[in-house]
């Protein structure tokens, strides 16, 4: 017997695995070189193909179906899964609506906090160039006055480089009812109407002003009481200051 | 277990017998379905396949929790293999009865290894069939009645000696050292004996490819 005819003689042995181990063995390392072996086995195999079913049938225990499902998918069954995942998918929506809550509240705080955030800076700029026309201010005028008994005063800063006044009006009650104090830039071409100062006894009115565009060139200014009705293009009421550059 | 003798033990006459496996159109679609990952196709597959798997794991484990678990890894082999299953050429049946039948080997033999066999056989009694049960009056009509029928007369056919043989080596999973061993036979006349077995066996089966799905 050659080598291949032990092969040969062997082929049924191989598939319906009566051989010794160590045959076994030699047999499958034998097949992947040998086509006509394969062959013949593949054919043996076809034949044979229903020989297990000589076996009778048994009755799958209650409970096997699922379990060969839940075995071969690698997790449970579907309808399984979904109701014992019930306590998984309430939790995991609570956790997202918590997390929803979570994000509007901190979403709404993080708005309020960019607003303040806004605010503030806007506030620092503003402070950053008041302070920047104070300390280039190529001019600074102060008027002192009294009215009803309190003292007051104005203070004008001048930058020359920006055209820019800082106006300080400190020392004055609330003006009387139907009058407003006003603040006047005169200017070669006469008066120019500027703005309204607002004024209580405790906080000083401060204003940033820029050069009014008509009227030529500035030459100082004025405060003064008007009536509250009052448009006319010139002061009709009583000055407290009178500041010239 | 294998040769029952009873009523429904029929003549062999297959087109009388009981209902197919599966279709030739319903392996065809069954196995597309598998393919594109269908898990109702292996539903509709272990309904259709399970008593039959079990029986052969059963008869060669006696045990019906490591028979389960033998058929649950062929299920698993299948799905996890699927791709396989398009050069197979011999049907999705026979093929999960191969793969069954050869882990239920491979646990045999471990077992066999760890216990020892002549403890084993003790424990197990005779050659007969200690798991053998009742037939149920509506097994006839189970899937597949008529194959196992066929086969059944097909393995009747041959003569009781190498049927014995047959009976330990194909369905009790034993080598045929062992063989040889637990009938008392020279090793030589055990090869014989299963060789003239196995020859007429595939005679006589291998016309069931033809029409069996």
């Amino acid at each position: 017997m050659n080598p291949h005819e032990w092969f040969v003689v062997h082929r049924t042995e191989f598939v319906i695995r009566t051989l010794e181990p160590g045959d076994e063995r030699t047999f499958a390392e034998h097949l992947p070189g040998c086509a006509e072996c394969r062959e013949e086995i593949g054919r043996i195999e076809h034949d044979l193909a229903w020989l297990p079913m000589g076996a009778s049938p048994a009755v799958p225990r209650p409970g096997l179906k699922r379990r060969l499902l839940e075995g071969a998918l690698g997790s449970p069954v579907r309808r399984w899964r979904w109701t014992s995942q019930w306590p998984a998918i309430i939790g995991i929506a609570a956790s997202l609506l918590l997390g929803l809550g979570l994000y509007a509240r901190e979403h709404a705080r993080s708005e309020t906090l960019t607003r303040q955030v806004a605010q503030l800076d806007a506030a620092l700029r503003g402070a950053q160039d008041t302070l920047s026309i104070i300390r280039g201010a190529s001019r600074v005028l102060q008027a002192s006055f009294t009215m009803d008994g309190h003292n007051g005063g104005m203070t004008i800063f001048a930058d020359s480089h920006s055209h820019r006044w800082n106006v300080v009006v400190h020392g004055l009650p609330a003006a009387p009812a139907g009058e407003v104090y006003q603040f006047w830039f005169i200017c070669d071409n006469g008066m120019i109407r500027g703005v309204t100062v607002h004024l209580d006894e405790k906080t000083p009115a401060f204003m940033t002003l820029p050069m009014p565009e008509a009227g030529g060139t500035v030459l100082g200014a004025a405060l003064t009481v008007e009536l509250d009705a009052n448009t006319a293009p010139e002061p009709q009421g009583k000055t407290l200051a009178h500041l010239m550059l | 277990m294998i040769l029952r003798r009873n009523a429904a033990a029929g003549s062999g006459d297959t087109s009388r017998a009981g209902g197919r496996l599966l279709s030739l159109e319903g392996e065809r679609s069954l196995r597309d379905r598998l393919l594109a990952r269908d898990e109702q196709a292996l539903v509709e597959l272990i309904d259709v396949a399970t008593p039959w798997l079990l029986g052969i794991t059963q008869s060669m484990l006696s045990d019906p929790d490591e028979a389960e678990e033998v058929v649950q890894e062929a299920f698993t082999i299948l799905w996890n293999r699927v791709d396989l299953l398009d050069a197979n050429a011999s049907g999705l049946i026979p093929w999960l009865l191969r793969i069954t039948r050869n882990r239920a080997i491979d646990r045999l033999r471990a077992r066999r290894r760890q216990r020892g066999k002549a403890q084993r056989l003790e424990s197990l009694g005779a050659l007969g069939d200690p798991s053998v049960r009742p037939v149920e009056p509506d097994e006839a009509a189970r899937p597949g009645w008529h194959v196992h029928e066929s086969v059944h007369a097909a393995l009747r056919a041959l003569p009781e000696d190498q049927l014995a043989a047959v009976r330990l080596a194909y369905f009790e999973g034993y080598t045929q050292s062992e063989i040889a061993e637990r009938l008392g036979i020279p090793l030589g006349t055990v090869k014989t004996r299963l060789r003239l077995a196995f020859d007429k066996l595939r005679g006589t089966l291998a016309p069931l490819k033809e029409w069996v799905i």
